[in-house]
């Protein structure tokens, strides 16, 4: 093996790591909201009770999009949509919230059906609108059986944003490209982003789980990462 | 959608199917591999975690959790270039592609094998024991059987992922579907149809996919 480990033009360059490492986290932040938005919206619609073009639009969005790959949902906003101009870090948001939106109203659909009928009816029977009863009643049991499975799309998504750097998101993948590129310590800067996400995803997985009342489902639901 | 500089839909792709076959092809081939490859190891590293093989076990706990952390176009990166450089030896952006994916859902697909291998109910174990089988025996011929069945589901969730995952080759300069469809663009410029055209072609084979292991799983389940 004539390849000597050299870790100090990492440290050299850990103001570029940090920069990229906030970059990510700004990229996964916004993109989480906005796929929260879309995920509960389209869920909530999946759960409706009647068959009606809201249940089944819910299923036709969450079909489409995620069995396209994320790349694709990518090279969709920057190059097909390139006369929007909008910039690489938009793109990325966009693309990332459409894709994960749909796993995430996957998980919002089957947390509401988690929670008993019962809930509801008992709800709507002490005179509650049925708004009501969806926003104070079953919501916030719903996200309680959801904790896990969402932190493990939150981590997915931590992961997945890691592609916006092919469409020139100066984000931590994209940096350590750089890096490489003028210091060839390849596996060094590899490992080291690695070791980065590694911690990021750890520390969102366990920081969700700390969510009021998560912890009591953990045992019960299957994660499906 | 007739922006400036757009040309109308179909005549790029039509032009250009030759080659974007021949993106599939690869796509599809590499897949095939990887999945088979994928579903060996992460088998293999399943029964190592569930039966809790000294050092092995925790070997595999270190790289599973480190996989599953790591987002895949790092993984990619460092089979591409980081193994190499390592260990001085040369690789094809193909293989290195091959070798990254199978080490990548090896790891999801080992998580998700130990799941069902602990949830088969301790019963049987005990049973198979009584019989006098050994402990090997045991998890060979009735633990891994039944809970590769209750399994199926899960695993074709993660080839479907894995297959829309190999347009990621493309980042190394694999010129798989997603490959070949971009230099297409670039030469063409007609970026609605030919990503209209890389979306469906990815959304019929996933969907393909997926009911091809809800085929499987309606066959092979076990029920109660």
């Amino acid at each position: 093996m004539s390849y000597k480990l050299d870790w100090a033009p990492i440290w050299n360059n850990r103001d570029l790591l940090v920069e990229g490492f906030l970059t990510t986290i700004a990229l996964s932040a916004s993109a989480l909201m906005l796929a929260l938005i879309i995920g509960v919206i389209v869920g909530t619609a999946g759960a409706t009770h009647a068959r009606g073009a809201l249940r089944i639009s819910s299923a036709a969005y969450v079909e489409l999009m995620r069995n396209i790959p994320l790349l694709v949902h990518l090279y969709f906003w920057y190059v097909a949509l390139a006369f929007l101009r909008l910039p690489p870090f938009m793109c990325a948001v966009f693309g990332l919230a459409l894709y994960s939106g749909a796993y995430i109203a996957e998980v919002v659909r089957s947390g509401i059906g988690a929670v008993p009928q019962g809930q509801r009816l008992a709800a709507l029977a002490i005179g509650l609108t049925p708004r009501q009863a969806l926003l104070f009643v079953v919501y916030p049991q719903a996200f309680r059986i959801m904790t896990p499975s969402l932190a493990s799309i939150c981590s997915q998504l931590i992961k997945d944003s890691s592609l916006a750097s092919v469409i020139a998101v100066a984000e931590l993948t994209y940096q350590a490209s750089a890096i490489e590129g003028q210091t060839f310590r390849t596996f060094e800067v590899y490992i080291t982003i690695s070791l980065l996400y590694l911690l990021l995803v750890s520390a969102v997985s366990y920081g969700l789980l700390l969510v009021p009342g998560a912890r009591d489902v953990v045992g019960r639901i299957p994660s499906d990462a | 959608m007739s922006s400036d500089g757009y040309r109308a839909m179909p005549d790029s792709i039509i032009k250009n199917l030759p080659f974007l076959l021949a993106g599939l092809r690869l796509t599809a081939e590499i897949s095939v591999l990887s999945i088979i490859g994928g579903s060996a190891l992460g088998v293999a590293i399943g029964i190592v975690r569930y039966a809790r093989a000294p050092v092995l076990a925790q070997l595999f706990d270190v790289y599973v959790e480190f996989v599953r952390g790591t987002p895949l176009l790092v993984v990619l990166f460092i089979c591409y270039f980081g193994f190499p450089a390592l260990f001085g030896y040369q690789t094809s952006a193909y293989s290195a592609a091959i070798l990254g994916f199978i080490l990548f859902i090896a790891a999801y697909l080992a998580e998700d094998i130990r799941s069902g291998l602990r949830s088969v109910p301790g019963s049987l174990v005990q049973a198979a024991l009584a019989l006098g089988l050994t402990r090997a025996q045991v998890i060979c011929f009735v633990v891994v059987p039944i809970a590769l069945r209750n399994v199926i589901p899960t695993l074709f969730n993660q080839y479907v992922r894995l297959f829309k995952f190999t347009s990621v080759a493309s980042v190394i300069g694999v010129n798989e579907l997603t490959g070949s469809a971009m230099l297409i663009n670039a030469r063409e410029f007609a970026p609605f149809s030919i990503i209209a055209f890389l979306a469906l072609t990815y959304l019929v084979f996933c969907l393909a996919i997926s009911s091809l292991g809800r085929l499987i799983y309606s066959r092979l389940a076990i029920r109660a």
